[in-house]
């Protein structure tokens, strides 16, 4: 039987096919305004691209910050739960999860695939996508290349903000001060990293420890995360679609 | 879908008729105390024949204009009240009603928050501080509070010129554990495996009894109790979810509702809301003040150090009221109950039972993110 999962995230949607035990295919789009148009829109897709009639499809199962919203889904599950499936199915095994996506970050502790306990960062932006994103904007270059820019600096500059905002007003005074593009980019992808590595801390995470969700593309900023937990990170092919394949697994019943 | 219960409206319907009896007993010269605190005994304040109702905050909108005056980065409890009370003395249209009712605020040393704005709080309401030992454990703090009640009597002796008897003292003692065993009972019905009644319910109950007259709030739990004996389940059918943390004043219910909202059934909250108030009596056979001095530095507030008998006391509702995990609720900035969470989450943990840190104010804008979190948790513990 084929089943799907639908991550409807705060900035982006994804979808995922799952069948005999394997991942069959999935897609990855802007969220936009609605979250229903998304879903719907990237559900055509996969159906499109793998020539499957909606028949053959058992169940949807929806995850995500707009989760609710979708309606042609038989049932949601809240991410922590989805991304405990995802991740350990690809990493079996897995003792820890953190996940660092475009509007919250995450941590979760799996034992057997199961989710023995979670921490979400607090009602803000620090240590989130968000953050990078708004601050890259500061330093004026794409976020892709922040990871990149922070690997070739000698000499880090120091971010002292968790709020984004602040964070915002900082970089662009460390500029007026004459600091280098490359030093400010470490400065930022440091000062998230930490956040996120106290998190980790926090949920006595050791090793064994896999690093999803949209932010976990960037290398530097894996690299950075690394090098605060003292551990390699198990980073799937495509991170960011752990949660809508936890879904699809779901949906298998 | 659950069962309506028919004695819930007495206890809305009781707040217009609480009012009219406030304001009538005024009118005879009975004087009427606000308080903020399960710390400030109200056997001694109806000892002296004067009345009381509680003052705190649960309401979203006072806060604004507080904040002209508090710092930003206070408990929304503390905001919320201020608000009510200066918005009320400018005669403002978010008042809380009770404001003008109240002849004198009585008022208690306990966190740092409220201490310092009680001293703002004398530009518009006379207040009375009753001060309390913050290490309560030794045989000197209970003395020092044994002081400080007697000082608290006589100011209420001269406000309101009766002289408070024994016997008098006696008669409120009785009358406040009658409420209390009361409360006893209704708790005790929660435990069945379907709960009666929902959380929210009680919450909104529970936010009323310093508001009620004993009398009224009394009638109304005995009703309660006597229908829910009848009603065999709530109609919710989650894990059954312990609360406990900070105090959820009348307005506040936000986090109640979304676990209810997500499947969750709250059976037991550890809360000056909840099991603070009530669990404890007061000795009827010794010395009355010795008795109330006794009973009230019992009361397991994160503002005392150490507070080992609260954490104590978590595990033992835990377990009385099988709960699959508890949902610890801090009020955004309260740093005592904000830091005491990792004691309690150690001792749950070595019992087995996941605890999910809540902290929040009273806005909406983190309704979705609390939403995730407790569906999270109930997924776990399910």
């Amino acid at each position: 039987m084929i089943s799907a999962g639908i991550d409807a995230g705060a900035a982006t949607t994804k979808g995922v096919l799952f069948r005999d035990n394997t991942i069959m295919g999935y897609r990855i789009a802007d969220t936009g305004f609605n979250f229903l148009t998304a879903s719907e829109t990237i559900f055509s897709i996969l159906l499109e691209s793998y020539s499957i009639r909606r028949e053959e499809i058992g169940h949807v199962y929806a995850t995500g910050y707009g989760r609710s919203s979708i309606s042609f889904a038989d049932k949601s599950v809240s991410e922590i739960t989805a991304h405990a499936k995802g991740v350990s199915f690809l990493f079996p095994g897995v003792q820890g999860i953190i996940d660092v996506g475009g509007q919250d970050s995450k941590v979760i502790v799996v034992e057997n695939g199961r989710v023995v306990d979670f921490l979400m960062n607090d009602k803000c932006a620090a240590g989130t996508g968000k953050f990078l994103e708004y601050t890259a904007k500061a330093l004026e270059v794409p976020i892709s290349d922040l990871g990149e820019l922070a690997r070739v600096s000698d000499h880090r500059a120091a971010i002292t903000s968790m709020c984004t905002v602040f964070a915002e007003s900082e970089v662009i005074s460390l500029r007026a001060r004459g600091f280098l593009k490359e030093d400010i980019a470490a400065g930022l992808i440091r000062s998230i990293a930490q956040r996120v590595a106290v998190m980790a801390k926090r949920m006595g995470l050791k090793e064994n420890i896999a690093f999803v969700g949209g932010v976990a593309k960037n290398a530097g900023m894996r690299a950075a995360l690394e090098k605060e937990l003292g551990v390699p990170l198990y980073v799937p092919f495509e991170p960011q679609i752990t949660g809508a394949l936890g879904a699809a697994i779901a949906a298998q019943g | 879908m659950s069962p309506t219960l028919q004695s819930l409206p007495f206890f809305q319907d009781s707040y217009e008729l609480r009012i009219a009896q406030l304001q009538e007993e005024r009118k005879r010269g009975i004087k009427v105390i606000g308080t903020f605190c399960l710390y400030v005994p109200d056997e001694i304040i109806f000892a002296s024949g004067a009345d009381r109702i509680v003052l705190c905050g649960g309401r979203a909108d006072t806060i604004p204009v507080a904040e002209q005056s508090l710092p930003r980065n206070i408990c929304p409890l503390i905001k919320s009240s201020f608000g009510a009370v200066i918005d009320a003395c400018c005669g403002g249209s978010l008042a809380c009603p009770h404001i003008p009712l109240i002849d004198v605020v009585v008022a208690e040393a306990t966190c740092d928050g409220k201490k310092k704005m009680y001293e703002l709080l004398t530009d518009y309401l006379p207040t009375y501080v009753l001060d309390l030992p913050q290490k309560p454990g030794s045989p000197e703090a209970r003395e020092y509070f044994l002081s400080e009640i007697r000082k608290f009597a006589r100011f209420m002796e001269q406000l309101t010129g009766n002289i408070i008897t024994d016997e008098a003292l006696r008669r409120e003692i009785r009358s406040s554990n009658a409420t209390k065993r009361l409360l006893h009972r209704l708790f005790a019905l929660r435990k069945s495996d379907p709960s009666p009644i929902r959380g929210s319910e009680v919450l909104r109950v529970m936010q009323k009894q310093f508001f009620l007259s004993p009398d009224m709030f009394r009638k109304g739990i005995s009703l309660l109790c006597d229908e829910l004996e009848h009603v065999v389940s709530s109609g919710n059918t989650g894990p059954r979810i312990m609360i406990s943390g900070c105090p959820m004043a009348a307005g506040n219910t936000k986090v109640p509702d979304i676990i209810e909202q997500k499947g969750g059934v709250i059976v037991v909250e550890e809360s000056c809301t909840g099991t603070r108030s009530f669990l404890d009596l007061v000795d009827e056979d010794v010395d009355p003040w010795k008795a109330l001095a006794e009973r009230y530095l019992e009361i397991p507030c994160a503002c005392m150090t150490p507070n080992d008998q609260r954490i104590a006391r978590i595990v033992e509702l835990a377990k009385e009221y099988n709960v699959r995990g508890v949902v610890y609720y801090t009020l955004q900035f309260c740093h005592a109950y904000n830091i005491e969470r990792l004691r309690v989450q150690k001792a749950l943990k070595k019992e087995g039972i996941p605890l999910l840190a809540i902290e929040s104010d009273y806005g909406e804008s983190d309704t979705e993110q609390i939403g995730i979190r407790v569906e999270a948790f109930l997924e776990m513990i399910a």
